[in-house]
């Protein structure tokens, strides 16, 4: 019993924790580039922040709502915390944390699986962090022959490269159930090709068809690997 | 520019907000090590956890490392350095940093054409794209994880439902990696107008070489045991896969 008053403590102090810390990242963020503009002398232009805003910000704001539904459950309420402070969620947070779930093969929504989430997250952001301070020091003098245009290309590619791994890690559970929107999207990108530019848009209707696909196929089987 | 972009003045503001969220990593690291001990989890697999976690991260940050030198090419180090270690994401942060140098003018995102409210601009609009999660886990996360936790308790006896939750993440994923490798596939097709087959091949091949290497590491370590591979295949892939960019 006494573990379980504890593990509730826990639990409370994790949000308590967690909305503390969201909020003066959130502060620090944003405060930011009015001191930094201060210090360079030019503050930041306001009208112009608004229009990129409205051209760009609203894309991203749906799509980290959607983001915010999705990821949470799988999360828990630490691991969600930081996730969401750290970012790099799809390259990086989110298959570190579903490997390290395998790993320990916990379930989602159990208490096991809010601290292996949250250990996996916590771990995952101090090596970025980490490793980018060093390399910000290391790297300095290297810059030149990794900015040259013969590396270029492969930097330019590092999103294709994370979804090719990606494809075959998640299709081969189902690679029929794959094809469906797989197919729809390229058809659709095809025949609209202006589309390309709202790829993270067309994040939706596509995980919603291959979403339902799944449920259907669950009730049948009862799982939809195979 | 570069040399004021590139101030200690900016790596001491910047460093200072990087090092707040590593001590707050250190908090949640140590709390979850604790509550993991006091719920009769296994210590070894809680090191595991933690071990597995720093070696499938170290490679993605390398690439990420790649990504604050992609950046600081036209917004000096210290900036591309906060955003990429604390709350963006690459891609995310090189489309809203080219959509802002739009906006206040200054045309593409190069060091040569920027200014200093040009720079403040582009900065603080990378900041309000993307703070939404904080945001919503600020006012909802609590709620939301109670709601979907009541759930569960409902369909605790239908254990068929209660297992859904994993299957929609795949399927979501499955979406998800579908519509970037339809983007490719139309990008090649119809990019350069409808049906002409010249656009961009390059993704398309990177991904499909990246995926080729994905299978060949999971074959080594599902059917040959050497299961520490997996811990490496993510990044593996993607390297050899951009690698494979350098070569079309």
């Amino acid at each position: 019993m006494e573990n379980k008053e504890y593990l509730e403590k826990y639990n409370r102090g994790t949000h308590i924790i967690g909305r503390i810390v969201s909020a003066v990242a959130i502060f620090l963020l944003v405060g930011a580039p009015f001191l930094i503009g201060k210090i360079i002398g030019g503050m930041p232009d306001l009208s112009a922040v608004a229009k990129g805003f409205i051209s760009v910000g609203l894309i991203w704001t749906i799509s980290s709502v959607v983001e915010f539904l999705v990821y949470t459950p799988m999360l828990g309420a630490g691991g969600g915390y930081l996730a969401f402070i750290t970012g790099n969620l799809i390259n990086m947070k989110i298959p570190c944390a579903m490997n390290a779930k395998d790993m320990a093969g916990t379930k989602s929504g159990t208490t096991e699986n809010e601290i292996i989430s949250t250990l996996s997250i916590a771990a995952s952001s101090l090596t970025t962090i980490v490793v980018l301070a060093l390399g910000v020091i290391l790297l300095a003098p290297l810059q030149p022959v990794l900015q040259s245009e013969t590396l270029a290309p492969a930097f330019a590619n590092v999103v294709p490269a994370l979804f090719g791994a990606m494809a075959y890690q998640y299709f081969r559970k189902n690679l029929k159930l794959a094809m469906v929107p797989l197919v729809i999207m390229s058809i659709l990108f095809i025949l609209v090709p202006t589309l390309i530019s709202q790829t993270s848009i067309m994040i939706l209707p596509s995980g919603a068809i291959t979403i339902a696909l799944a449920l259907f196929i669950y009730k049948k089987k009862g799982t939809i690997e195979g | 520019m570069a040399t004021i972009l590139n101030s200690p003045a900016l790596y001491a503001i910047c460093g200072t907000i990087i090092g707040f969220v590593a001590i707050v990593c250190v908090i949640f690291m140590i709390r979850a090590y604790k509550a993991g001990i006091a719920a009769g989890m296994d210590k070894a697999m809680l090191k595991r956890t933690i071990t597995s976690s720093v070696t499938f991260t170290i490679l993605p940050s390398v690439g990420i490392l790649l990504g604050v030198i992609a950046l600081s090419g036209s917004l000096g180090t210290p900036w591309p350095w906060l955003r990429l270690s604390v709350i963006g994401a690459l891609h995310y942060e090189t489309q809203v940093a080219q959509a802002a140098a739009e906006q206040v003018g200054v045309g593409s995102l190069s060091a040569a054409n920027m200014t200093p409210v040009g720079f403040a601009t582009i900065a603080l609009l990378m900041s309000i794209c993307i703070p939404w999660g904080m945001i919503l886990s600020f006012f909802f996360n609590k709620s939301y994880l109670k709601k979907l936790q009541g759930k569960n308790k409902d369909e605790q006896n239908t254990d068929k439902k209660a297992g859904f939750g994993d299957s929609a993440m795949i399927a979501m994923f499955m979406g998800l990696v579908s519509a970037y490798i339809g983007s490719y596939i139309g990008g090649f097709i119809s990019g350069e107008g409808l049906f002409t087959f010249k656009g961009d091949l390059t993704p398309l091949i990177v991904a499909i070489v990246s995926a080729v290497v994905m299978a060949i590491f999971t074959y080594f370590a599902e059917k040959k045991h050497m299961v520490w591979l997996e811990s490496f295949s993510i990044a593996g892939s993607m390297l050899i896969g951009m690698l494979a960019a350098v070569f079309i």
